[in-house]
């Protein structure tokens, strides 16, 4: 086994887990909302990318924000629909709202894209650096740089500004933000786009290391969960470090034991950190940290 | 709501119940009625698993669809691998489901909320991807070939592999289902379940252990998902990964929510709407997905209540008038 490969390797799928999980810490630190369609977001993003290109003969750097404005307007269109559920915190029913959010996501495509696998192709991904005994691509490297930004970029923003505070009210007491004059209704819009845009801007990145499916969704939100719980619900360092470890550990769990089963390697490791660390699961003093 | 003596209750409970039999030939007979009415019986009965938790102990299990295949799976090996009957696969699937909810109650026993909601949707994936892997449970390609379903009561022994002979054994299972969920809404385990999801404080005043509770609410739970799994396999005659699919999870939760939680018919009624608009107006496997998703989505945002809430509004409205 080339060990500085795979830990190239860990260290690019790590930043691939925190970039797509990055929305939905934000979206679950500050509105309580847990978004089961959040892989059906990924997918779609990834296909309204692939479909932009193939249809019109846009390249790809013209793809890659037309996704995520698509995606963006996706996240508000949920905040649209689920604001009364949002308002009263109802979070049973915003759950199941947003499963069936993703099975209309997932329908639509289906009928809109078909069953095929495709390609969404990237001209970064033909690009390799060599460097001793490790490569990467050129896409690989721009998802670590991104994944980077992103995350200061919102680090910055929650604590920086006052947008920022608002969002870090709507976390601690909702009906605080209105007393302080700002219309909740909008924090929560510009919460959601956040999610949309920040998942479709993960999708265009990572979706060219892989074929796409419109069924890929389902398996795509278990190691974003993971990402969010093992980093302390809504904190966003904490997202950033667990997707990190997260990725060495699949990489070399895939190498030395068993490809096949890193997903349940994943839920073990899960397991072991709920059995240690049960307190962890309800707080949320870590949000915006 | 004034409620009927007991005889007459009885009786009426009865005449629903035959008449319930009887009508897939009433609506014409024909196979395709006898397969809706017989996937309607199946589905709902899996939903009543769900609904236990849903609307009972108030978390949402999304490992329901797990507990199914579970079923589904057990039935499949037991009858293809090992030639067993259909008493023992039944068996079979009832303990391998008894055991998962046993080692899922016990990890999510101290999460709530969508920390149990994540965890259960995340042991739904893992079983999943074990299914597609491992050779004994057929891998990818699933389980094929599981013979008719025959049972043996006594001397009498039913066989089915026709719809129109499935439909009694899934009328049966419904009934035995709906049954068994009346019976633990007035048990003192489902009294139990509702004060620790309804107001925990005075539950554990009472003098009650809150996670001895939840998890033998989980331990009912699982078997009845699993035994329509049991069933749907035979119906099948083939087990495979897309027992795992969302749509099941997704037509299990919209079936309990659409005509409205702590309803024993509930489940029952949003099942059969459901698949009788996949049976008869289906838009294709998409379309379905579509219009399942639109209609949860639909029901939580404009009536979280369910439609029976809103006729029950109405009514209020119209004695106020």
């Amino acid at each position: 086994m080339n060990v500085a490969q795979q830990l190239v390797n860990g260290i690019i799928i790590g930043h691939a887990y925190a970039l797509v999980a990055v929305g939905w810490t934000l979206l679950l630190g500050a509105a309580r909302l847990v978004n089961f369609g959040h892989g059906q977001i990924y997918m779609v993003s990834a296909f309204i990318a692939w479909w932009v290109m193939s249809t019109t003969g846009m390249t790809y750097a013209l793809a890659v924000p037309l996704a995520i404005l698509a995606s963006a307007a996706l996240g508000a269109i949920m905040q649209r629909l689920f604001l009364r559920l949002t308002l009263s915190q109802d979070l049973v029913n915003l759950m199941i709202a947003t499963l069936g959010f993703g099975q209309i996501l997932e329908g639509a495509a289906g009928l809109a894209f078909g069953p095929k696998p495709e390609t969404l192709m990237s001209p970064l991904q033909a690009m390799v650096f060599t460097l001793g005994p490790v490569w990467f691509t050129a896409q690989d490297a721009l998802t670590v740089a991104a994944t980077i930004l992103v995350f200061l970029g919102l680090y910055l923003a929650l604590n920086r500004t006052r947008l920022g505070a608002a969002v870090r009210m709507a976390a601690e007491d909702p009906p605080l933000v209105a007393l302080y004059g700002i219309r909740i209704a909008r924090v929560y819009m510009s919460i959601f786009a956040f999610e949309g845009a920040a998942v479709a801007f993960a999708a265009v990145l990572i979706a060219p290391r892989t074929p796409i499916l419109t069924s890929m969704g389902f398996e795509q939100v278990v190691m974003t969960f993971v990402v969010v719980v093992l980093g302390g619900i809504g904190s966003v360092g904490g997202s950033y470090l667990a997707g990190l470890l997260l990725g060495l550990f699949t990489t070399f769990f895939s190498a030395l034991v068993s490809p096949a089963y890193t997903t349940a390697s994943v839920f073990a490791l899960l397991i072991a950190f709920m059995v240690l660390r049960p307190g962890k699961l309800a707080a949320s003093r870590n949000f915006a940290r | 709501m004034k409620t009927l003596p007991a005889p007459l209750r009885f009786f009426s409970i009865a005449a629903l119940a035959l008449l319930g039999f009887f009508l897939p030939r009433l609506l014409g007979g024909s196979s395709h009625a006898y397969d809706t009415f017989g996937m309607i019986a199946t589905f709902s009965a899996m939903s009543y698993g769900l609904d236990i938790i849903l609307s009972d102990l108030g978390e949402i299990s999304l490992a329901h669809s797990a507990f199914f295949a579970t079923g589904a799976y057990a039935a499949a090996i037991l009858s293809v691998h090992y030639g067993q009957g259909a008493w023992v696969a039944l068996a079979g699937a009832v303990l391998a489901a008894l055991a998962l909810a046993l080692v899922l109650g016990m990890i999510t026993l101290r999460t709530r909320e969508f920390a149990f909601s994540l965890v259960t949707y995340a042991a739904a994936v893992v079983c999943m991807n074990i299914a597609a892997n491992w050779d004994f449970l057929g891998g990818s390609d699933g389980i094929v070939g599981i013979p008719p379903l025959t049972l043996s009561l006594g001397s009498a022994s039913f066989t089915a592999s026709q719809p129109r002979q499935f439909w009694p054994f899934a009328y049966v299972l419904l009934l035995l289902t709906l049954y068994v969920v009346h019976r633990f809404r007035r048990s003192r385990l489902g009294q139990a379940a509702l004060m620790v999801h309804m107001n925990p404080r005075l539950a554990s005043m009472c003098g009650l252990a809150g996670n001895r509770v939840r998890l033998l609410v989980f331990l009912v739970s699982a078997p009845i998902s699993a035994l329509a799994g049991w069933l749907y396999a035979f119906q099948r005659a083939y087990v495979g990964t897309d027992l795992f699919d969302t749509y099941f999870l997704v037509l299990m939760l919209t079936g309990v929510i659409l005509a409205g939680r702590r309803l024993l018919l509930g489940p029952l009624l949003g099942t059969a709407l459901l698949v009788g608009q996949k049976s008869f107006f289906s838009l294709g496997a998409y379309g379905d997905k579509l219009i399942l998703g639109t209609v949860l989505v639909g029901i939580l945002c404009f009536c979280p209540k369910g439609l029976a809430n809103l006729w029950r509004r109405r009514s209020h409205a119209a004695v106020e008038k």
